[in-house]
C-alpha cells in the first residue's frame, strides 16, 4: 500500500517534470542585449549598424558645408532605396528608421517623406480638395523638395568549411546631392561573425 | 500657304526662344529631353523610396547543405511510404535486398499485393530473385 503511494507520487512528479520540460518558455530580454542563436543577421547587427551610421552621418561635415552654401538653411533629405545583395533576407528599415529618427531629434537635418507614404499623403490631399473645408484644405505644389537622397546597399561574403563559417556583412550608405549628383557622404558598417555548428 | 509656314516658323522660333530664355547659367539646353524621359518612369522608380530591394543570393554552407540533404531524404522516404513502397533495404542485405519472401520472389516475378501486409507494393521485378 505504502509502496503504491510512493509510486503514484513519483509518477506525478516525473510527469510534471516531463510536461514542464516540453512546454515553451518565453522570456523578455533587453533590446540592447546581444543574443546570437543561429549566427544570422539579427537585431544586434541592425542596432550596431544604426548606431555607427547615425554617429557618422550626423558628425560628418556635409551639414556644415550645406549650411554655409545655403545661408543657414538646413538640408532636406529623402530616403531612397537600399539594395540587399547579401545571402540573407535583411530589411534595412530596421536601422534606417533609427537614422531618420536621429535626423529629426538632432534638428540638424530635415526629412521628407518618399515612396508609398508620399503617395498616401498626396491621395489624402486629393481627397481634401473635394471634402475638406476651404480653410483647412491643403494645397498641391507646396511640398519641400529634397536636397539629398540617402541610398544604400548590403553585401555579404560567406566562407564555410564543414561546421565552421565566417560571415562578413558590409552595409553601405551614400548621401547624394540631387541637383548635382555629387556624393557628399559615404558611411559603412562592417560586421564579421565566426559561426561554429 | 506661305502665311501658314511663316506662322509655324514664328511659333517654333518663339518656343525655342522661350526655352533658351528659361535656362539658368551653364544649364544643358537639351535638358527637356531627359526631363521628358524621366517624367514617364518617375512613379515607378519613386515607389521604391525607403524600400529594401531583396536581391539576395544563396551562399554555399557545408553544414546547411548537409541538413538540407537530410531533410530532402526524409521527405523522399515519406513520399515513398505514402506511395506504398516499403522496400528500401540495401541490395546486399540478409534477405536479398528486396523481399524476404522466397515464395513471392520466385516464379511469378512480381512482388506486389497485400498478401504479406504491404511490405512491398506497386513494383514489378523481372526474372528470379535470390530471396533467401
Amino acid at each position: 500500500m505504502k509502496f503504491n503511494r510512493i509510486l503514484t507520487v513519483a509518477a506525478i512528479a516525473v510527469s510534471g517534470i516531463f510536461i514542464a520540460s516540453c512546454s515553451r518558455q518565453v522570456t523578455r530580454v533587453s533590446t540592447d542585449q546581444t543574443i546570437d542563436v543561429s549566427g544570422n543577421w539579427n537585431n544586434s547587427d541592425a542596432r550596431m549598424a544604426a548606431d555607427e551610421l547615425t554617429g557618422k552621418i550626423l558628425g560628418a561635415n556635409w551639414i556644415d558645408t550645406h549650411l554655409n552654401e545655403h545661408q543657414g538653411k538646413r538640408p532636406v533629405v529623402i530616403v531612397g532605396f537600399v539594395q540587399n545583395k547579401s545571402h540573407e533576407h535583411i530589411d534595412a528599415e530596421t536601422f534606417l528608421t533609427d537614422i531618420e529618427s536621429s535626423f529629426i531629434q538632432s534638428q540638424k537635418v530635415r526629412l521628407v517623406q518618399g515612396g508609398k507614404k508620399r503617395d498616401e499623403l498626396r491621395a489624402e490631399k486629393a481627397d481634401q480638395q473635394t471634402n475638406a473645408t476651404v480653410s483647412s484644405m491643403k494645397k498641391f505644389g507646396l511640398e519641400n523638395g529634397a536636397d539629398y537622397i540617402l541610398q544604400g546597399s548590403i553585401n555579404s561574403i560567406v566562407d564555410s568549411h564543414k561546421r565552421q563559417k565566417v560571415v562578413y556583412y558590409q552595409v553601405n550608405l551614400e548621401l547624394t546631392n540631387i541637383q548635382t549628383n555629387e556624393v557628399v557622404w559615404i558611411g559603412e558598417k562592417k560586421i564579421a561573425k565566426y559561426v561554429k555548428n | 500657304m506661305i502665311g501658314l509656314m511663316l506662322l509655324g516658323g514664328l511659333f517654333s522660333g518663339a518656343v525655342k526662344a522661350q526655352e533658351t530664355a528659361s535656362l539658368v547659367a551653364d544649364q544643358n539646353p537639351r535638358y527637356m529631353e531627359s526631363q521628358a524621359k524621366y517624367i514617364r518612369i518617375a512613379d515607378t522608380l519613386n515607389s521604391l523610396h525607403g524600400v529594401t530591394i531583396q536581391n539576395t543570393y544563396k551562399a554555399y554552407d557545408w553544414y546547411e547543405a548537409k541538413l538540407e540533404r537530410r531533410r530532402q531524404n526524409r521527405a523522399w522516404r515519406h513520399e515513398e511510404r505514402m506511395n506504398g513502397y516499403y522496400d528500401y533495404s540495401p541490395s546486399w542485405g540478409l534477405y536479398g535486398g528486396y523481399s524476404y519472401s522466397p515464395f513471392l520472389n520466385y516464379g511469378w516475378g512480381n512482388r506486389w499485393g497485400g498478401y504479406y501486409g504491404g511490405r512491398w507494393g506497386g513494383r514489378t521485378s523481372i526474372g528470379i530473385g535470390f530471396g533467401w
